[in-house]
């Protein structure tokens, strides 16, 4: 069956190799940059003590060309499952030749086994790579901007990217099977994966564990350490009512300034030192900040990549009882 | 049991390398295969003869274990057809369309095969083909529906199947070709240890080579026994056109072709094996193929739609 699956798919195999090795050159030649471009900003802002404020400096790491070129990996699972795995079964049932197949000595399981076996190995080969590469050319950039937690970036790196392309072959070998014809698998791979990919991320990954939220003086400020991911944040009024902060009118720690005495209104121009009355005003005001605390960023990559192969495997199941059990 | 098995001069019943009772098959609303009851004896070629959507397809598709059926049951080499390398092996299938993959050469198919089965004479392909002048590495997809067509017949005669099972084998092939294939086929069979099931609607090319006969119309078996058998049973009666009531109450006519002056019947003797004495009628043997066509035609009439109880339980 190896033998089969290989000279089957040998041409897409080469192509996706060939992909995998042209975007490899071109995250090391540049990723050698990014580093040598952070280690002299690194050396430099030693110099002049002013490595905490090295973000706010303007410092940027690699180029835009390649920068977008990595934010666009996000769609790297997806593309698996298009061009290899909805076809799988598909273009066999569509063709006929899973009668040819199906008639030498071999059960229709292992057939499934091998070819479903080989196409999830060759997926989880393609997104571990990419996010290998992604997660050492990012190391700069998430050292700088501390955003590796945020979605977005959270999708691109760690062992989630090779859940995604696990879920993307099992989706496309499943469409596949279910609706018999190449280009409505592709479809229904499409559409199913960014909306399993866009659902988990908005609804249930925000509360793979409870968030942490702290409140503060608006006065003062609160950062938590290293790359948190912000869920929600905002102010809070004397009776703990929620400020809406969307006003165009002038606002003072965030606070809008129909919420404050007059004491607080700011001159137009030139700098400004609230009076007594306005600072005791605003000590009545709260800041809060809900987060996900850096230190469970390898805890949610772990529950989302579960999550992803959970899904890919009911997947494979759905296949194996429809090919099993539906004639040929 | 199928009325022709019950004929009283018959030899003892054959080793069956199919059996079937009841077989039914539905697709949606649509009844490719009722309450079919055929066997196949073992080492004989049978043709599977009927009108285009019959149930050949849908009829060899269940033997081969690729579809399962409504209703009934099956036997193929002394068992259910199921998903088990062994009975798989002892199986051959080759679909209409000749699904072959388009971008693999013969002889990557040679190698599947060699990897997939248990026997496998890679041998016997590529002789066939070099004989043949197929070129063995170029895609099946680029050859012609015959060359194809041959490519797919040599693969599943390289399987060294118990029974083999090929629907409308020859369709794609010209008549030498033709001829020829169905040449390798009898060799095979007298070799020993192989069955044939092949369906058309060419009854001089089944004629050839085959023995046993199953005939489907509308779904439902119309005749099925040994060919010689069911020559012998009908009886074809040429006469004046006149009142045949008589005829008609105490044989089964098949067929009643009437022109201004005469009367032609196709009849089949009755359960006694009597046949049709009238002295006003002249009776002659039946060629396969007025047989064949009686009973064609007889699903196409309407009026005659009452004799269509062949097949069913007496």
């Amino acid at each position: 069956m190896t033998w089969l699956v290989w000279r089957q798919h040998r041409i897409q195999f080469y192509l996706g190799a060939a992909l995998l090795a042209a975007f490899a050159v071109v995250i090391a030649i540049t990723g050698v940059q990014v580093a040598s471009q952070w280690h002299s900003a690194l050396v430099a802002c030693a110099a002049s003590h002013s490595c905490s404020r090295l973000s706010d400096t303007g410092l940027f790491l690699g180029n835009h060309a390649v920068g977008f070129l990595v934010i666009m990996t996000l769609g790297a699972p997806a593309l698996v499952g298009l061009f290899w795995g909805a076809p799988l079964m598909a273009a066999e049932l569509e063709t006929g030749t899973t009668q040819f197949a199906w008639a030498q000595s071999v059960t229709r399981k292992r057939w499934l086994a091998f070819k479903a076996g080989w196409m999830l190995l060759a997926a989880a080969v393609w997104g571990g790579a990419i996010s290998a590469l992604v997660t050492w050319w990012s190391g700069p950039d998430n050292a700088l901007e501390l955003d590796a937690f945020k979605p977005g970036r959270f999708d691109i790196m760690g062992i989630v990217p090779v859940g995604y392309s696990l879920f993307a072959m099992a989706l496309g070998i499943a469409a596949g099977a279910l609706l018999r014809r190449t280009l409505p698998a592709m479809a229904v791979t499409l559409g199913g994966f960014i909306a399993a990919r866009a659902l988990i991320t908005l609804l249930l990954r925000p509360h793979y564990v409870s968030a942490v939220t702290v409140f503060y003086k608006v006065t003062g400020g609160f950062t938590p350490p290293g790359s948190y991911w912000q869920i929600a944040s905002g102010v809070l009024g004397p009776n703990g009512q929620a400020i809406n902060q969307n006003t165009t009118g002038n606002a003072i720690n965030g606070i809008p300034a129909n919420y404050l005495p007059a004491s607080c209104n700011a001159p137009s121009r030139g700098a400004f030192t609230p009076p007594p009355s306005c600072l005791q005003a605003l000590s009545h005001f709260r800041a809060f900040l809900t987060y996900q605390p850096a230190d469970r960023y390898w805890t949610f990559q772990g529950i989302e990549t579960g999550i992803f192969l959970g899904l890919a495997a009911v997947l494979i199941a759905v296949t194996a009882v429809v090919l099993l059990r539906r004639d040929a | 049991m199928i009325s022709i098995r019950e004929v009283p001069d018959r030899a003892p019943p054959e080793p069956a390398a199919v059996d079937t009772s009841g077989l039914t098959k539905c697709y949606g609303k649509v009844r490719a295969l009722t309450d079919c009851t055929v066997t196949v004896p073992e080492g004989r070629i049978t043709a599977l003869i009927g009108p285009n959507g019959a149930g050949k397809t849908t009829l060899l598709r269940l033997l081969a274990g690729l579809a399962r059926p409504a209703a009934g049951q099956v036997t193929v080499n002394g068992s259910t057809p199921r998903q088990d390398p062994a009975f798989l092996a002892s199986i051959g299938y080759l679909a209409q369309e000749i699904p072959l993959y388009r971008r693999l050469s013969a002889e990557d198919h040679i190698r599947v095969g060699a990897h997939l089965n248990p026997r496998w004479d890679a041998e016997s392909v590529r002789e066939r083909l070099t004989a043949l002048k197929i070129p063995l590495d170029r895609a099946v997809g680029k050859l012609s529906g015959g060359q194809r067509a041959q490519v797919g017949l040599a693969l599943s005669l390289a399987k060294r199947p118990q029974l083999l099972l090929l629907d409308e084998p020859v369709a794609a092939l010209d008549p030498l070709a033709r001829r020829n294939f169905l040449g390798v086929l009898a060799d095979g069979v007298a070799a020993g240890g192989l069955t044939v099931v092949l369906s058309s609607h060419l009854v001089a090319d089944l004629e050839r080579v085959c023995d046993h006969l199953i005939m489907l119309a509308s779904s439902r078996v119309q005749l099925c026994g040994d060919i010689d058998d069911l020559l012998a049973e009908h009886q074809l009666l040429v006469g004046p056109r006149k009142d045949t009531t008589a005829i008609e109450r105490s044989h089964q006519v098949v067929q009643i072709t009437r022109t201004p002056r005469q009367t032609t019947l196709l009849v089949r003797r009755n359960s006694s094996g009597i046949p049709v004495v009238d002295p006003a009628f002249e009776a002659s043997d039946v060629s396969l193929e007025e047989l064949v066509l009686a009973y064609m035609g007889q699903d196409a009439a309407p009026a005659l739609a009452h004799l269509t109880t062949v097949g069913e339980e007496q």
